[in-house]
């Protein structure tokens, strides 16, 4: 859970279309703060694409399943943390490396998934991910001007 | 419905009738463009302009389209909104895409 003076505890059912409960959300909390517009859209997509994660890959698309989304907001920065229960994920897919660069002539070659975690480790500022007790926790972090 | 067709001279127009192209559609999308081009629709342009923000799983039922009609077909963009234009940015997808301003561009000299 993030260490912050501000916190907001939300919690969804493990079903695609919640995400947009929590996006809407975060998008609330991030208007609090100094970020920019696109600052909060791509805080927006990092958000959408954890909890995504979490329900569709430590679920199994699997509706009745908890996703816990921590907010938390200090002077320097703001800190989410995206918990579920299910199935951990594997440590060579947290450190994978970035996508091969595309090749417009090998459309054999491009992928249609697999992009979430790239694009939350390239935007975010900071980004770990903890197993507790069967509890699976990404924390990830945006630093604030002030 | 939150996709619809349309015609415009040989191009199909998709129209993505939905504010969020995220996970939770992107499965019935990419269906959807598979249908049309099933059926033989050889020109499609997809029209973003009601789409806020899309996810990566939005982005991969676009790459499926695009990969379906590699060779054979075209499969253009058209109208993407700032947020989703970012996301192309980030992902350097927007040297896979044809990226246009408007419908009316994406179509303009055929």
């Amino acid at each position: 859970m993030p260490d912050s003076k501000q916190l907001l505890r939300l919690q969804i059912d493990s079903q695609l279309s919640n995400t947009t409960l929590v996006a809407m959300a975060v998008r609330g909390v991030c208007a609090m703060t100094t970020l920019s517009p696109v600052e909060i859209n791509r805080l927006e997509l990092c958000l959408v694409e954890i909890v995504n994660n979490a329900i569709e890959h430590a679920y199994g698309n699997e509706a009745g399943h908890p996703v816990e989304i921590c907010i938390g907001l200090d002077k320097t920065s703001m800190n989410i943390s995206v918990s579920d229960w299910g199935a951990s994920i594997p440590s060579d897919v947290i450190d994978s490396q970035e996508p091969e660069e595309i090749n417009p002539d090998h459309p054999e070659a491009w992928l249609c998934s697999g992009r979430g975690l790239h694009i939350v480790n390239k935007l975010m500022d900071d980004v770990s991910y903890e197993t507790d007790e069967g509890k699976n926790s990404f924390i990830m972090s945006k630093a604030l001007r002030y | 419905m939150a996709f619809e067709t349309r015609e415009e001279g040989a191009y199909t127009v998709v129209l993505v009738d939905e504010s969020r192209l995220d996970a939770s559609i992107a499965e019935s999308f990419k269906v959807f463009l598979f249908d049309q081009i099933d059926s033989g629709k050889e020109k499609i342009v997809v029209d973003l302009s009601q789409v806020r923000f899309m996810d990566s799983s939005g982005l991969g039922s676009l790459v499926a389209g695009l990969k379906k009609t590699a060779g054979s077909g075209l499969f253009a963009l058209a109208s993407a909104q700032p947020a989703v234009k970012d996301l192309f940015d980030l992902t350097s997808m927007d040297k896979l895409f044809s990226l246009h301003d408007s419908v009316a561009d994406a179509v303009q000299g055929d």
